[in-house]
């Protein structure tokens, strides 16, 4: 059943028509493979039975998997309370070097598991003005997606630039795919990302980006390659 | 741009401290305690329920409470928070932390009074716990001393220490700019906080600024001002309930009841389980005399008031009232026995429950039951005395209003208007009290007849005090304060005078000692008047010198 998301906190307000019945499906597509995951590992865990050694390698997945069930289920509800209650963002405001750092203190245990090098990185005297929870609900996904896509390393940083909080996620992996450069950034809240899963956390974050204001500017994401690292650069521009 | 280690553990002050987690389930309970336990804490205990978590902090003062939002049946986390602060189990030293299931944007929204001092969300690791809890802790460390004065009520004290901090430029210093916008709104400061809140408002808009300056144009009488930002405020959140709150007090005060309740009803839509918004709507609906909106709020405040420390007799016995007169008298009579076990030992509720009876009875006819529903309320109204409050004095001059006793109700409305000349908020209540009993061709004009009168009262007394006749001023005051003991004003101008009469000719025990029974009767009205305080530091000053 088609949907309607109302956006009101777009810059023209206007009213971006999607099926949410699509975000539900790739979400649930992709839920159900990392439960797959989980279950089928769990099965090799009582099939090897008593005196083997615990496989690392098979706990870190399994931690994986269920971090990244959490992130959508996060999403899931996100999505589900702004298309039902209309809900606004709390902006306040937050040192963004400690939050940063705790961001990077949950993934932590992950990204040593695959053997990633991750770093936060912002001036300590650096605030930031937005919704806490909604930006971490963001960031956490796109360290998820970093951890797979990435070769050896990953910096979330924050900065302060043309009067906006920008804040970085970037990896030394093979980048964005050219296609998806090209697409400008004010069209990230089009169907067209919804009809690939994949790109379904891009939708999420630009939607999240475009609830923050400050007077008439509003917040924004962009793509790009190459920025410190030599892989891909995803930004969150926050007025 | 400096770069760090993702691990900055900055402190050991975590393991001196005593621990409470509170949280329904077992195995939440015990994984909890063993991340604490690996972080290296050992005073650690634990509650189910917020009923044992309640009793835990009654017999230990807790450093740091992690609690969970949802306990299963009986209080919530916010209530458990609520409870804990309103009653000061703990200290504004201590954290709280609420841990929640999901999105936290609900509850923030909702809060009334109290917030946690962070939100964590489940599932969280240890590490994340740890830097969490350290970064909290070194944040309340730098505030002891501040904290200390606030608890003590002494908010000049507390933004004097401030100011010092502030002069160092330290890492948080806009929390302390938030802080002392707030201290000096408490303080009555109204003028140094809205210089401090338009400051920040200029730079951007945060919605708490927006809020705390039309709670200052609110504090200053400046009602329309008040009502333009509270109105700019939930047009741009919508979900934002403590704007409701204010904007209906707001509107009250501008004689609009009707647009009141509807802006309460909106926030009680939004979040049910505020039981102050409840209790409000309730009242508001009763004035409006919207039986059906009173009866379902305030049945909804006294079913939340169960688990709730901001349960009130008067809110019972209203609800009592109103489904006796919607016919079903025995059901009053039943909320109101229900009542007395909830509010066991309290001579307020007694009170309550009895002008309540008082008006059942007369409403069913039986008019010995009433008058001894009377008779009996009146016995407790001169027991209970000043602390019975003006809420209640308004409640006695209905009921002997009712049962034709208007001499009663005249003398008793008449010392409610002189011990409160300068609430406005209570003045409004008690005209319209007037007008909906009959009472007084005129309420307006006899309300304000009495003002003057007090304010004549002292004026004169501080004249003579300024030209010199401190005796006559003295006796004056003294005077004053028989004909209202329960006046704020004249009690402090009473012990202001006593205080200018030692500092003249040397300090006296006996006076001293008036002093400070005029300031605990102040106290007893109202513990958080600036008045109060700045009147209370002289007091202390002296007797240390003496």
């Amino acid at each position: 059943m088609p949907c309607i998301v109302n956006c009101p906190w777009g810059p023209d307000h206007r009213q971006a028509v999607m099926k949410f019945a699509d975000i539900l499906a790739s979400l649930i597509h992709d839920m159900k493979n990392s439960l797959g995951v989980v279950i089928n590992t769990l099965e090799e865990f009582t099939r090897d039975s008593g005196d083997a050694p615990i496989d690392r390698k098979k706990i870190v997945a399994l931690q994986q998997e269920a971090k990244r069930l959490n992130n959508h289920l996060i999403e899931l509800l996100t999505l589900y309370k702004i298309e039902n209650e209309r809900i606004s963002a709390h902006v306040e405001e937050w040192n963004v070097g400690e939050f940063l750092e705790e961001l990077v203190i949950e993934n932590r245990a992950s990204a040593e598991a695959k053997q990633v090098q991750l770093e936060w990185r912002s001036d300590p005297g650096l605030y930031g003005y937005f919704d806490e929870s909604l930006i971490r609900g963001v960031i956490n996904n796109l360290l998820g997606n970093g951890l797979r896509y990435t070769s050896s390393k990953l910096l979330v940083s924050g900065v302060q630039e043309k009067g906006y909080l920008v804040l970085r996620v970037e990896d030394d992996g093979e980048g964005y795919p050219e296609e998806m450069l090209n697409t400008q950034a004010g069209q990230w809240q089009s169907d067209e990302l919804v009809s690939e899963h994949t790109h379904l956390g891009l939708y999420f974050a630009a939607m999240v980006a475009n609830m923050h204001r400050n007077k008439d500017r509003y917040g924004r994401i962009s793509l790009s390659n190459c920025h410190t690292l030599s892989g891909g650069c995803f930004s969150l521009w926050l007025p | 741009m400096e770069k760090r280690a993702p691990l900055n553990f900055r402190t050991n002050e975590l393991e001196k401290k005593d621990f409470l987690i509170i949280d329904d389930f077992g195995d939440m309970r015990s994984m909890i305690k063993s991340m604490l336990q690996a972080i290296g804490i050992t005073k650690l205990d634990a509650a189910a329920n917020g009923m044992d978590a309640v009793s835990a902090m009654e017999a230990k003062r807790y450093d740091i409470v992690l609690c969970d939002y949802n306990l299963g049946p009986g209080k919530n986390g916010q209530q458990v928070l609520e409870e804990a602060r309103h009653r000061n189990l703990i200290g504004l030293g201590s954290i709280f932390v609420m841990i929640t299931a999901e999105n936290t944007l609900d509850m923030v929204m909702g809060a009334v009074e109290y917030e946690p001092d962070s939100y964590l969300t489940k599932p969280f690791t240890k590490d994340l716990l740890r830097a969490r809890l350290d970064k909290l802790v070194e944040k309340k460390k730098n505030l002891k001393d501040v904290e200390q004065a606030v608890d003590r009520n002494d908010f000049e004290v507390a933004v004097i220490l401030l100011d010092k901090k502030m002069a160092g430029k330290p890492k948080n210093l806009r929390e302390l700019i938030k802080l002392k916008a707030e201290l000096c709104f408490l303080a009555g400061d109204y003028q140094q906080a809205a210089t401090i809140l338009e400051g920040i408002i200029a730079e951007r808009e945060m919605t708490w600024a927006l809020l705390g300056l039309g709670k200052v144009y609110y504090a200053r009488g400046d009602y329309q001002k008040a009502r333009t930002l509270f109105e700019k405020l939930l047009l741009e959140n919508e979900r934002f309930t403590a704007a409701y709150d204010w904007l209906a007090r707001t509107l009250q005060m501008l004689d609009q009841p009707e647009d009141a309740q509807e802006v309460l009803h909106r926030a009680v839509t939004l979040s049910p389980n505020a039981i102050l918004r409840q209790q409000a709507l309730g009242e508001l609906a009763l004035k409006n005399q919207d039986e059906e909106t009173a009866s379902k709020a305030l049945a909804q405040a006294v079913k939340l008031g169960r688990h709730s420390v901001y349960k009130h007799p008067s809110v019972n016995a209203s609800l009592a009232k109103i489904k006796a007169r919607a016919g079903a008298s025995r059901e009053g009579l039943k909320i109101l026995k229900n009542m007395m076990g909830e509010f066991s030992g309290s001579h307020e509720a007694s009170l309550y429950a009895s002008m309540a009876e008082c008006v059942i009875h007369s409403d069913a006819g039986e008019a010995d039951a009433a008058e001894a529903s009377l008779q009996r309320s009146r016995e407790l109204y001169e027991q209970i005395g000043l602390e019975a409050g003006p809420n209640a004095a308004l409640e006695m001059v209905r009921v002997c209003d009712k049962l034709g006793d208007s001499d009663t109700a005249k003398s008793l409305l008449n010392t409610v208007v002189k011990n409160n000349h300068s609430e406005d908020r209570l003045l409004k209540d008690v005209g319209s009290l007037m007008s909906e009993l009959g009472m007084e061709s005129d309420p307006e004009s006899y309300i304000e007849e009495i003002h003057k009168e007090v304010v004549n009262i002292n004026n004169h007394g501080v004249e003579l005090a300024k030209s010199g006749n401190l005796k006559q001023a003295l006796d004056h005051f003294e005077e004053a304060t028989q004909g209202m003991p329960a006046n704020k004003v004249v009690n402090l101008n009473a012990a202001r005078v006593l205080i200018m009469n030692m500092k003249e000719s040397g300090t006296d025990r006996g006076q001293l000692g008036k002093v400070k029974q005029y300031l605990d009767k102040v106290r007893k009205v109202d513990d958080k008047d600036p008045g109060l305080r700045r009147v209370h530091a002289m007091y202390r000053q002296l007797s240390l010198g003496s």
